[in-house]
């Protein structure tokens, strides 16, 4: 289903003209050599795009039969300095050979035709010496190694694009067929291809591309079979399904179809009759797993999805969207020089909008830790990750984990458990009960209960999204407990503490309450006391309450100890709580006091 | 049809590879003609008769899951055996899997349940004691009791089928209402032409309400 979606979409890319057709590739180019019809070289001129800090080479496309490994093989009409010169940067003796290598193609393949550009050419490779290419005008340093396209002086199209080069490079094509069969992309029989094209910017792949099809040991061959034979897939199909997915993982600022999550390269794209109804489709997804770069789009992303949640259907919110529009999702991971499909989704546009906005509810916190109407994907992920110097670093995030969530998202499925368990070792481990970790803890425990994962007859009780304070659950009237002993610790000590119960006593008050709590019970008595003997009488008045109501909710004893889901209820109550404090805080500026020994 | 069965067949985990996406292994979406011939024939098979799988149902939804896997990159040549056997020791044999180790990604089916409807036919190595009432007796007997040659397998052998007969009288096991409507599957392997130099054939699958018409060996030649 991979390579056929994305053989689909090389039709609908080549209908726009935006990749190039069968036999071509696009090529990073960073010089044009003008020659006159003498053949005499002119000069050197620079297309690469300078836009940036560092001028970055454009991609034009050019005739491309296979890649070049570590033999000698030279493309026609455009090559880099050591094929197309005998000019390279380190001059090894190879050099020598691959320049007359190049020669030799070009006067094979289009020694026979009698255009005027290409007897040109010709007569320039014959006249060539090495020397020539430092004493022509616009030489520099770079220029050594760097790929080369050629043009003759007063044309304004380059040589690979002439008519006459086309036509014998597409007769060259037509010519080696090594096999036929049956296609397992398209189902037709027909000329079988042998190499397939490396898959380029893949983060953490190699440099020179990775392979999304390759067997390239013993041990992944079948029946006998050699490499690529090992996979019948025609020719044009291989061109297209590559073409396709290196045009979605190009590097661009406007390729908006490319998103990081973890250590997975995410692509995505939309199948649609219309063109326009596709690129809107894409645009939101992009939107919404990526968080919204300007004020409009965030408002115009927040609206849909709060109709979504109220259950309008999605024409009516946005008359762009469908929700029958096809939609795919492919991570790739890399893995040395090959890659592997971390997770692939195809379903419509409906579904994926309607599995992103249970995830959003499935997440929702009050007070909402995020800003912004919905909290990137890359974000979460990097909540879990430990704070190394302050800052999570995107290479902790566990590949697994950030494959799994992404696909939990996308379908609907129930979040990894592991999601739970590392975001309780995270906030065990940084003492930082952060919001969003507490709105992972909360997404876990809601979609299992919403799922209803367990048996009817295992308690399964719902997670508030904001401080319920009739809530029996007693892990969560616990996680509320621990907040307010806190909060009398700093009303007690100062604000200045340089560590508080939670950096201390998280931890094991949220495994193992039963050997915590009474002991911070005894010293909250003092730090009371401390509080009436400071005229904050009114303050410990109020945490006395709070504290009372909060234990007439517990059982006779303390739970020993706590089941990871309870630990994750126990940080969402000391959430819910500690925040509490501070909206009631804000709201009493703006209400009346309320009088002391109330 | 006369000679038809009905398996029923479940297992925790499958996995169905795609023949280009053999390495880092993604698994088809449903259970392949080829697959399921495999857990038939595991369940009885005679050089006289030939399993041909006629329509295949799914009856839980699709599911996905991603594992890691250390295994080893190369394959122990049968040359190495042969010289070994003729020099009488086996110091050059062994594969160390220290230096040979590569972590291959999986992209596994979970939780799958299929119904498999296939008849057998006769092949040129019947004889005039093969009929087809004793060999659909033999099956169904021994599907019934649970019998096999070798633990039948979903796709690869980790991952080992559980099965059940479906008796002509029973009622099917009932369809996941997240398999209604029509849905096209893409083209999957059929089975492999054995007879002319291990060639693959490939089928267009499409399920319509959780049933895939799988057709016969010969037209999915074209």
């Amino acid at each position: 289903m991979i390579l056929t979606a994305l053989n689909n979409y090389y039709q609908r890319l080549a209908s726009q003209d935006k990749v190039p057709s069968f036999g071509f590739s696009s090529q990073k180019i960073s010089y044009v050599l003008i020659f006159s019809m003498n053949g005499e070289p002119l000069q050197i001129a620079d297309i690469r795009d300078a836009t940036g800090k560092k001028p970055r080479p454009t991609l034009v496309p050019v005739p491309f039969d296979k890649g070049r490994a570590s033999g000698i093989h030279a493309y026609p009409l455009w090559d880099k300095t050591a094929y197309a010169f005998g000019v390279a940067a380190d001059g090894g003796e190879r050099t020598g050979k691959e320049h007359a290598a190049f020669v030799a193609r070009q006067k094979e393949l289009f020694g026979v035709s009698d255009d005027p550009s290409l007897i040109a050419f010709l007569t320039l490779l014959d006249t060539w010496k090495p020397s020539k290419l430092e004493t022509l005008p616009g030489y520099s340093a770079d220029v050594l190694d760097a790929n080369f396209v050629f043009r003759l002086d007063g044309r304004r199209e380059y040589l690979h694009d002439n008519a006459a080069a086309r036509a014998i490079w597409r007769q060259t094509l037509q010519g080696d067929v090594e096999a036929e069969g049956q296609c397992l992309i398209t189902g037709e029989t027909g000329p079988l291809g042998r190499s397939h094209p490396k898959i380029k910017e893949v983060n953490g792949a190699q440099q020179a591309g990775a392979s999304l099809v390759s067997f390239n040991e013993k041990a992944y061959e079948s029946y006998g079979n050699k490499g690529q034979a090992n996979a019948s897939i025609s020719r044009l199909a291989i061109f297209g399904y590559s073409t396709a997915l290196n045009h979605l993982l190009r590097r661009s600022n406007h390729n908006h179809q490319r998103l990081q999550m973890g250590d997975a390269t995410v692509v995505f794209w939309a199948e649609a009759p219309d063109v326009k109804q596709a690129e809107a489709a894409e645009s939101f997804f992009a939107a919404a797993y990526d968080s919204p770069t300007d004020e409009q789009e965030a408002a115009r992303l927040g609206s849909v999805l709060d109709g979504i949640a109220q259950g309008r259907p999605l024409e009516s919110l946005d008359p762009e969207l469908h929700a029958d529009t096809k939609f795919f999702v492919l991570g790739l991971a890399p893995n040395a020089a090959r890659l592997s499909v971390r997770f692939w989704c195809a379903s419509d546009l409906g579904q994926i909008v309607r599995h992103y906005v249970d995830h959003r509810r499935d997440l929702m916190l009050d007070p909402v830790p995020w800003k912004g109407v919905t909290p990137a994907t890359w974000w979460l992920l990097r909540a879990t990750a430990p704070n190394r110097n302050g800052k999570p670093n995107a290479k902790d995030i566990l590949p697994q984990l950030a494959g799994e969530m992404t696909r939990a998202i996308l379908t609907g499925s129930r979040y990894p458990r592991s999601l739970l368990a590392n975001a309780i070792m995270r906030m065990r481990n940084d003492g930082d009960i952060s919001g969003i970790r507490v709105a992972l803890c909360k997404a876990v425990l809601a979609r299992e209960a919403r799922l209803g994962v367990y048996a009817p007859s295992h308690f399964q009780e719902g997670i508030p999204v904001s401080l319920d304070r009739q809530s029996t659950q007693p892990a969560y009237l616990l996680g509320r407990l621990f907040a307010e002993l806190e909060n009398a610790q700093r009303a007690a000590l100062g604000k200045n503490l340089n560590a508080t119960i939670r950096d201390r006593y998280y931890g094991a008050a949220s495994a193992t309450p039963a050997s915590i709590f009474p002991m911070l019970l005894r010293n909250v008595q003092h730090h009371l006391s401390n509080m009436r003997k400071k005229d904050k009488g009114g303050l410990a008045h109020t945490i006395e309450g709070e504290i009372a109501g909060i234990i007439d909710g517990l059982g006779e004893q303390f739970p020993k100890s706590l089941r990871i889901e309870d630990q994750g209820r126990f940080a969402i109550g000391y959430y819910h709580q500690s925040h509490a404090r501070f909206a009631k805080n804000t709201s009493t500026k703006n209400n009346p006091p309320q009088p002391e020994g109330e | 049809m006369a000679f038809g069965v009905r398996l029923h067949v479940w297992g925790e985990r499958a996995c169905f590879t795609r023949p280009e996406m053999k390495v880092e292994r993604v698994s088809y979406d449903v259970i392949t003609p080829s697959a399921a011939r495999g857990i038939l024939e595991a369940v009885h098979w005679k050089p006289a008769i030939r399993w041909c799988v006629d329509r295949i149902h799914v009856l839980k939804p699709i599911r996905f899951e991603s594992i890691r896997r250390n295994e080893v990159a190369s394959k122990l040549p049968a040359g190495r055996v042969t010289k070994a056997m003729k020099a009488g020791s086996v110091d050059d044999v062994p594969q160390y899997v220290g230096v040979d180790r590569q972590q291959r990604a999986a992209t596994i089916l979970r939780d799958v349940g299929y119904v498999i409807e296939a008849h057998f036919t006769f092949t040129d190595r019947a004889d005039d004691s093969d009929s087809p009432g004793k060999h659909l007796d033999i099956f169904n007997r021994r599907a019934c009791q649970g019998q096999c040659f070798h633990n039948p397998c979903l796709g690869t052998r980790e991952f080992p089928a559980a099965f059940a007969l479906v008796e002509a009288d029973a009622d099917m096991p009932t369809v996941d209402s997240s398999l209604q409507g029509s849905r096209d599957l893409g083209y999957m392997l059929h089975d492999i032409d054995f007879a002319n130099g291990n060639t693959p054939r490939f089928f267009r699958a499409s399920m319509a309400d959780g049933v895939i018409e799988v057709p016969p060996f010969v037209e999915a030649l074209a």
